[in-house]
């Protein structure tokens, strides 16, 4: 496996430091397994649900190792970020309990749960323009009014160790997995998830899942080079980010193949999710098992090959009102007013 | 706790654990800061939301499929369910390769009736009411000749719905404290009869809906109270108490909390938005109870710090969640 590139960013040994950080503030989620899902799939699916992880998704892995990784200087002037939602709600809960502030700039388009979930854990809240320009410029803006540490989403090394503790775990819990199929937008998570699973398992498989409508990380992989969309339209509102400088190589690198899938392709697994796993997972945490249950996985021995597929739901943060209004509950903030 | 004169006794969940192991799933529990700061103690919930068939019933069918020897098995089983006994049932049928009759009344979710036909089980209708579930069930039993396997006022039932109070303690050895949803009484016989077994400490509050608070109103008056109708978004808790689960109810329970169906359908948003679990009304009401203003001001309860919750389903229509993100 070539890590010379990234070998003194991210490696096996970032990851497990990483794990040794944050292990007492994470949650170390289930894998479960649905013997309708396989049957449904023809492979044996085992899912890591990091929807129960603090603050409703993965993040928080990486966030923790972020934020407990600071030393006392630089914990002092607090956090800050810009993140259309799960990121901004882990940074603001790391930040919550090491007890230092956490400024978050939020795209005025993010989901209204994300956004109160970062209010709920004490993040000052900014709002930006839905453009990444936007988003940096805000919170380039905020870092010089405080002084603060800029804690990226998912270029950063510190976040992408964070997220690889979830393929130590991933591992450690069904050791006979032959394929990893991950979420990607930034290239966070895949890139801590695939050097951390190749380390312990060079023969592994980690394939990538990506909405057809913000598929900048397949046709980067496709080119060869980094490619970002002006605009995406997807409902995977976690999965619209671009990759990064750090994020790329990794995903160039070392994994194997992108899935791309539809939006409807995208709500059925959902739907699968939720009825069949009671589990309560947002549209991008589902993306895993749209692209093991669709047709071009199914044709293509490239990546149908394994049997025993490792899946992750990255998070369960998703507005439900209409639900809540159909039982009749008006639609109040569920945590009171703030 | 004489245990000799229950329908159950740790004896009988214990021999119930061995036989359905190999089939049931060992259920996590699952808990959360943010809860356990909105109800000032420390909960802990045993999710048979994921249990096969989408709910804990799957224990008790288990338990009692499999412990029909092979001349009782060859004609069959029959119930009558409002439905997640119907698909436990017709699972474990299906799992043995036996026939499965299921009576079902006519205002069951749609999707439990789903659940029956996805097990194979075969469905006979009857009206909402229980005389009618009861007389349809009887006449499938003289026509099949097949085992009658009631939801709940069976001993091979509750046993195997105890069955979840050893894994329960066994994954939380710390529980002061269950809260167990209650309506024909199986699921809280089994619990309370394992859970005092292996600790006669712990103490144990059934959780009803108001709008069909018969077993309150039996606890309160000391005899099996019946209602003629109920009226409750649970739809898994309408039933009545049986002559084998009313006696545990009467002596070991410690108490009833009834709740409305506001407070229902707020502690299901709660597991849904806070623990990212999918349940139906039914399984939300041990966190409504809990989070009830009558749990918090009654000092029978302060002492307790470790409070188990069984999360007991997750079949629920949810076709308006779909239809709104397929818009």
């Amino acid at each position: 496996m070539e890590l010379s590139i990234c070998e003194s960013i991210v490696s096996l040994d970032t990851i497990m430091k990483a794990h040794a950080v944050i292990k007492d503030h994470v949650n170390l989620t289930p894998v479960m397994r649905s013997t309708a899902l396989n049957s449904i799939a023809g492979k044996t699916l085992y899912f890591k649900c990091e929807c129960f992880q603090k603050s409703g998704a993965f993040k928080f892995r990486g966030a923790s190792n972020a934020v407990f990784s600071l030393d006392e200087a630089q914990a002092a002037k607090g956090v800050v970020t810009h993140s259309s939602g799960n990121h901004a709600a882990a940074l603001a809960l790391a930040a919550k309990i090491r007890g230092i502030p956490a400024y978050v700039v939020v795209p005025n388009s993010a989901p209204k749960c994300k956004v109160d979930n970062v209010k709920r854990y004490g993040g000052h809240v900014i709002f930006s323009e839905a453009t990444m320009k936007s988003r940096q410029e805000t919170a380039n803006k905020v870092l010089s009014e405080t002084g603060a540490i800029l804690v990226p989403s998912s270029n950063d090394a510190r976040i992408i160790s964070g997220q690889g503790t979830l393929s130590l775990e991933f591992l450690d819990q069904a050791p006979e997995l032959g394929t990893l199929i991950v979420p990607i937008s930034g290239g966070g998570l895949i890139s801590g998830v695939v050097v951390g699973a190749k380390s312990r398992n060079p023969a592994i498989r980690v394939l990538g899942a990506e909405p057809k409508g913000a598929d900048d990380a397949a046709q980067s992989k496709a080119y060869g080079r980094l490619i970002t969309l002006s605009h995406t339209n997807t409902i995977a509102d976690g999965l619209r980010a671009s990759m990064g400088d750090i994020t790329w190589p990794i995903v160039r690198d070392l994994v194997d193949d992108i899935i791309t899938v539809e939006d409807t392709e995208i709500i059925e697994a959902m739907r699968y999710c939720y009825e069949i796993f009671k589990v309560v997972i947002e549209p991008s945490a589902a993306i895993g098992l749209a692209a093991v249950l669709s047709n071009n996985f199914k044709k293509n021995p490239l990546w149908n090959c394994s049997q025993n597929i490792g899946i992750v739901l990255s998070g369960g943060n998703v507005d439900l009102g209409v639900l809540w209004e159909s039982y009749g509950l008006q639609g109040h903030n569920l945590f009171g007013d703030n | 706790m004489e245990d000799k004169k229950y329908a159950a006794d740790i004896d009988s969940i214990t021999k119930a654990h061995a036989l359905i192991k190999p089939y049931v799933h060992i259920t996590p529990v699952l808990s959360s800061e943010t809860l356990n700061s909105i109800a000032g103690k420390s909960l802990f919930f045993k999710c048979e939301c994921f249990q096969k068939g989408g709910a804990f019933k799957f224990r008790g069918a288990s338990n009692a499929i499999f412990s029909l020897d092979e001349e009782q098995a060859a004609k069959g089983v029959v119930t009558h369910s409002s439905g997640n006994h119907a698909a436990a049932l017709a699972l474990a049928a299906k799992l043995r390769g036996i026939p499965a009759y299921i009576v079902i009344p006519k205002n069951a979710p749609k999707c439990k009736v789903e659940n029956v036909k996805c097990y194979g089980g075969q469905i006979i209708w009857s009206e909402a009411t229980m005389q009618s579930r009861e007389e349809t069930a009887n006449k499938v039993l003289h026509e099949t000749g097949a085992v009658l396997v009631h939801p709940y006022n069976d001993s091979r039932i509750i046993s195997g719905q105890g069955t979840l109070s050893l894994e329960f303690l066994d994954q939380v050895p710390q529980l002061d404290t269950l809260i167990v949803p209650i309506s024909g009484g199986g699921l809280i016989s089994g619990v309370t009869i394992g859970a005092k077994s292996m600790n006669p400490a712990i103490r144990v509050l059934a959780a009803e809906p108001k709008g069909a608070d018969d077993a309150a109103q039996s606890k309160a008056s000391g005899r099996i109270i019946t209602l003629p109708q109920t009226d409750t978004i649970a739809d898994g808790l309408r039933a009545s108490l049986g002559d084998l689960t009313w006696p545990v109810v009467r002596d070991l329970v410690d108490d009833i909390i009834t709740v409305d169906d506001k407070e229902i359908v707020e502690a299901m948003r709660y597991c849904y938005e806070v623990l990212k679990v999918a349940i139906e009304p039914s399984g939300a009401i041990g966190l409504a109870a809990v989070l009830s203003d009558k749990f918090k001001r009654n000092p029978a309860w302060k002492d307790s710090r470790n409070i188990g919750i069984v999360l007991s389903g997750g079949n629920v229509d949810l076709g308006v969640l779909w239809e709104s993100l397929n818009n």
